[in-house]
């Protein structure tokens, strides 16, 4: 049951990640999620005013602190080993939604350019290593075809 | 006789105006080229905005030293010394000499006249006194045997070709003495110059002044000990001077330079930290340095090693109305700002030509360098 309960949470972070404003951290995004949709979900209205969002914002935080509270106490009653279990779980969910994102290339083409972006870099950094350079240019500057033609 | 050579000088300097730059950078080059071209220059904005504004003791004397070569220049440096004009004389020669100032070392005076020394009226003999070897400046047996070789490729040779270190002198205080005699010439030989060869053999020296004479014979053992796995014929000279030859101040250094079959001389040198600045230095450390130093010069390679660049190009731009043709390795800051001035004072532009080794092992990237010489003949000559 707890699996379930991860996946679902782990679905309404990703809805979360595609939307973030970047304001806030992603872990801190998907708890205020789960929240607001519980309270009825003013998403739309949140990214739309500006004010509207940091009164959420501010919302977001003390449920979270709630969240923490809640699960700081559902730790001490549990064994250490199960909670283990469960951030190995929470890893392996955020894990899985990596893979996701990638895959799930709906956006075709739009982000190619991000690809291989270190290697590219290297590529074009040897380029221009060993192009030789118009020397004459470096040393006289642009002036140089006007004083050939003299 | 005098009245001819000044109607001369009139004409060309009516003929070219005034060329103008700022700052305080490379005003030996500006000065030796205005000499040379005979066009009258004028430096502004000389340290305008420093708290010690103006030309530094050692411009000063530099600019007395041409003023003591040459015949008529006239010299006008406003009261803080921010502004310089010079309008070059003819370059006289003779027997001279000129107490250089300790905080640079011969090698900053001599670099130019070795530049201005063919050109001269009646050949030049200076006596130079001051600092022979620093940290800073080629140091005068650094110049005695990479320059020399050089002039002598260009024709400028013969018995009257000379530098003598009669007195060594390190920094802060000095106290050394050199000896430079260099003919004269009507015209200079182009060149074409552009396989070094290979290299044939190691030689140096190893200084010591007011330090232990051991000194000399560590910093050999060290070098030898990185160079003799590459060739068998090194032979690095130990030189101690004692009382009055030694200068003021303690030191010690050393100065390789590696010959190749073609008659190129590439050089590195080091000297130690001067006396009450910085930490002792080893003088194993240093010899070993110096020997890595010159493996880097040998890497960089080309016909003419770095310190020496500049020289090539301009006895090159003054030579005779033929092509000359040189191999360097990459060039030097100083040397491409000498290749913008030769531009501006003589109106001649290079060829430069990257060429990357085609074997392998044989060092850097290289720069062709082609010119026709402007067919600079010496008029301050007589003629017999």
């Amino acid at each position: 049951e707890m699996r379930s309960q991860l996946s679902a949470r782990s679905l309404k972070k990703k809805t979360v990640l595609t939307t973030d404003s970047g304001n806030c951290t992603a872990e801190e995004a998907s708890e205020s999620e789960v929240e607001s949709l519980d309270e009825g979900g003013d998403e739309e209205q949140s990214h739309d005013d500006l004010e509207a969002e940091v009164s959420n914002q501010k919302q977001f935080q003390q449920t979270w602190i709630k969240k923490a509270d809640s699960r700081r106490q559902n730790k001490l009653e549990a064994v250490e080993a199960e909670a283990d279990d469960d951030i190995e779980n929470l890893l392996r969910e955020e894990e899985e939604y990596e893979e996701k994102i990638d895959f799930s290339a709906d956006t075709a083409g739009a982000l190619k350019w991000k690809e291989d972006l270190t290697q590219k870099a290297a590529q074009a950094f040897l380029r221009q290593q060993q192009s030789t350079p118009n020397l004459r240019k470096l040393v006289y500057g642009t002036v140089i075809e006007d004083n050939e033609h003299e | 006789m005098a009245g001819g050579s000044s109607s001369s000088f009139s004409s060309s300097s009516s003929s070219s105006q005034c060329l103008s730059y700022a700052g305080c950078n490379f005003l030996r080059q500006r000065l030796v080229l205005a000499t040379l071209s005979g066009r009258p220059l004028k430096i502004r904005k000389i340290r305008a905005r420093e708290e010690d504004p103006g030309l530094r003791d050692f411009e000063a004397s530099f600019i007395r030293l041409i003023d003591k070569v040459t015949n008529g220049s006239r010299i006008e440096i406003n009261q803080t010394g921010t502004t310089l004009y010079y309008q070059p004389g003819l370059l006289y020669g003779g027997s001279l000499e000129h107490d250089c100032s300790p905080s640079r070392s011969i090698g900053y005076y001599l670099e130019s006249l070795l530049c201005l020394a063919p050109f001269m009226k009646h050949p030049l003999k200076i006596v130079l006194r001051g600092v022979t070897n620093d940290q800073v400046d080629p140091s005068v047996d650094n110049l005695k045997a990479t320059a020399l070789p050089l002039l002598k490729k260009f024709g400028i040779d013969g018995e009257g070709l000379e530098i003598k270190i009669n007195r060594r002198g390190m920094p802060p205080k000095g106290g050394g003495e050199i000896l430079f005699a260099c003919p004269v010439r009507k015209v200079l030989q182009p060149i074409q110059f552009t396989d070094p060869g290979k290299i044939k053999r190691i030689r140096g020296t190893a200084y010591s002044v007011r330090v232990s004479p051991q000194m000399a014979n560590r910093m050999v053992e060290s070098a030898r000990g990185i160079l003799n796995k590459f060739l068998p014929d090194i032979y690095i000279y130990t030189d101690h001077m004692k009382g009055v030859s030694s200068g003021k101040s303690p030191g010690f250094g050393m100065c390789l330079i590696a010959e190749t079959i073609n008659g190129t001389f590439l050089s590195a040198e080091l000297a130690s930290n001067p006396q009450g600045q910085g930490a002792a230095v080893l003088p194993e450390e240093l010899g070993q340095n110096c020997a890595k130093l010159l493996l880097e010069e040998i890497y960089r390679g080309g016909c003419v090693d770095s310190t020496n660049q500049s020289l090539a190009l301009l006895l090159m731009t003054l030579g005779q109305q033929d092509v000359s043709k040189v191999l360097l390795g990459p060039l030097s800051p100083y040397t491409i700002e000498f290749l913008r001035h030769l531009r501006s004072f003589f109106q001649i532009m290079f060829k430069i030509e990257t060429k990357s080794p085609e074997e392998e092992h044989k060092g850097g990237e290289k720069v062709l360098m082609t010119c026709v010489g402007i067919g600079f003949s010496n008029l301050s000559k007589t003629i017999r």
